[in-house]
């Protein structure tokens, strides 16, 4: 354990140095949600119930998206593992009494912590600008829990993807973008899924997608509840057992293939 | 043993150190007495906490040395520490490397393209050549195994000679009047050597072994050499 904590500790430092490409990043975070919320901002203007979400409900889910979808999403994993694998620097790991899944977590929350206060001081400073009314939490509790499960489901789905380096060395770019865009979709990271015909909504759930951003956030509004609530949350945990099991049977298959020549 | 680059390249070298302490889980006095030890064998004591972007590639070597040695391993690979240093740097290390293997009494496997490394550091050598080991021992055993002729190089006082009269002697490897160098069977070399001073005169004779370079290569290649 002590091990893990110093391997936070250092990469906490290390998020410091690129300070400019960090802000940078958050910049682009808050320009998407300001471009949503202007959005439904506009939509609301002639309507007073879009999709059967309200104001208050639209806009409360537009600013939890920036705070789910960085806590879920804030993962340096998955601009780093693909390249060691393919590069042959998973050899550092691999000789060491480290394991290297348990590594890029404890590097992923290290960058969500950092991202997570960055984000809470700026929908506090977003919301004092614009006043929205936001809709208190219906279940906080559960909110947090399948925050938690999902920080799980997208790591072990993010780096199960990226493990397909074991047999592309080449940079998998393309398929990184096809992962980033599924889950915004998807997820629910760009409007509430919900609001799509209602086959596509129970297909869905048949996905790990839902279960990483909109879940969570309709929990929190009280959409959903009662026996649904339970169902969900457990969906959510057999889906992190799944993705745990997914990701563990890529990792042995890929380090058998796995050569790292010259290095 | 890590490998080179497993130092975190933004932060200092002492952040790579602690980490890989925690992670072979050195205990702390160890770990003290280690790190002050290969801090002094190397030098490095002022550098270890600038950002290693700003460490020449000698200094990230030895760093990077320390990271992999800072749980003291008993068995060492090490492939190619001196490639792309300067003299003084190559003979530091394999000052270094000699000193960690007495002081630790840690096996050290190392390959090389440089003989001089070779020369100065290995007591056993072993060659392999396409996945089949070709010799295993001692290097002055592959210079008896494999070299049976021995170099005679003599510079002639006066500019007579001709190049036949070399001839007979053995194969003229090289003749640039007044120097030649002559390769002859290794039971011979003494004789050779006598009738050369008494035949011309001479102001200058050297007898040597073929460079440890010639004998590998020769080996790799399959060809009788020297």
């Amino acid at each position: 354990m002590r091990k893990y904590l110093t391997v936070f500790a250092v990469d906490w430092q290390n998020q410091f140095i690129y300070r400019l490409n960090f802000v940078l990043w958050r910049v682009r975070n808050i320009l998407r949600l300001l471009m949503t919320y202007f959005l439904w901002r506009g939509v609301f203007n002639t309507n007073v119930s879009v999709f059967g979400y309200s104001q208050n409900q639209m806009l409360t889910y537009v600013f939890l998206v920036l705070l789910v979808q960085t806590l879920v999403t804030s993962a340096p994993s998955s601009d780093n593992i693909g390249g060691e694998i393919g590069n042959g620097e998973l050899s550092n790991y691999l000789v060491k009494p480290v394991s290297y899944i348990g590594y890029w977590f404890t590097r992923d929350l290290s960058s969500k912590l950092l991202n997570i206060i960055f984000a809470s001081v700026e929908l506090t400073l977003l919301w004092l600008v614009f006043q929205p009314e936001l809709q208190i939490p219906v279940h906080l509790l559960a909110f947090v829990v399948s925050c938690i499960l999902a920080v799980f489901i997208f790591y072990f789905l993010n780096i199960a993807t990226r493990f397909v380096s074991f047999w592309t060395p080449e940079n998998t770019w393309g398929l990184s973008f096809l992962v980033i865009i599924l889950i915004e979709t998807l997820a629910g990271g760009i409007f509430p899924l919900d609001i799509l015909p209602h086959w596509t909504n129970v297909a869905l759930q048949f996905t790990p997608f839902p279960y990483l951003i909109y879940y969570p956030i309709a929990i929190f509004l009280g959409k959903i509840t009662g026996i649904y609530l339970l169902r969900i949350l457990f969906q959510s945990l057999l889906y992190c057992a799944i993705m745990y099991y997914f990701a563990q049977i890529i990792w042995r298959r890929g380090l058998k293939v796995y050569a790292s020549e010259g290095r | 043993m890590g490998q080179k680059n497993q130092l975190w390249w933004d932060l200092p070298a002492i952040e790579s150190f602690i980490l890989n302490k925690e992670i072979y889980e050195v205990p702390d006095a160890q770990y003290k007495k280690t790190l002050d030890e290969l801090v002094e064998l190397l030098d490095v004591k002022d550098i270890l906490k600038v950002q290693v972007r700003k460490l020449s590639l000698g200094q990230r070597m030895k760093m990077e040395l320390i990271a992999a040695l800072i749980h003291s391993p008993k068995i060492l690979f090490l492939d190619e520490p001196t490639i792309g240093l300067d003299v003084v740097m190559q003979k530091k290390m394999r000052d270094f490397i000699r000193e960690y293997n007495k002081r630790f009494n840690a096996t050290v496997i190392l390959t090389s393209h440089y003989m001089d490394d070779v020369k100065e550091l290995c007591q056993r050598v072993i060659i392999i050549d396409k996945g089949k080991l070709i010799f295993d021992g001692a290097l002055d055993e592959i210079i008896k195994k494999y070299a049976d002729h021995k170099l005679i190089t003599v510079v002639f006082s006066k500019n007579n000679v001709e190049l036949s009269d070399l001839e007979k002697l053995g194969e003229v490897k090289s003749f640039e009047p007044p120097k030649a160098v002559i390769s002859v069977k290794r039971a011979s070399a003494p004789r050779v050597a006598a009738r050369i001073l008494e035949d011309f005169s001479v102001a200058d004779i050297n007898l040597e072994e073929p460079q440890i370079e010639d004998i590998i290569r020769e080996v790799f290649t399959g060809k009788d050499f020297a």
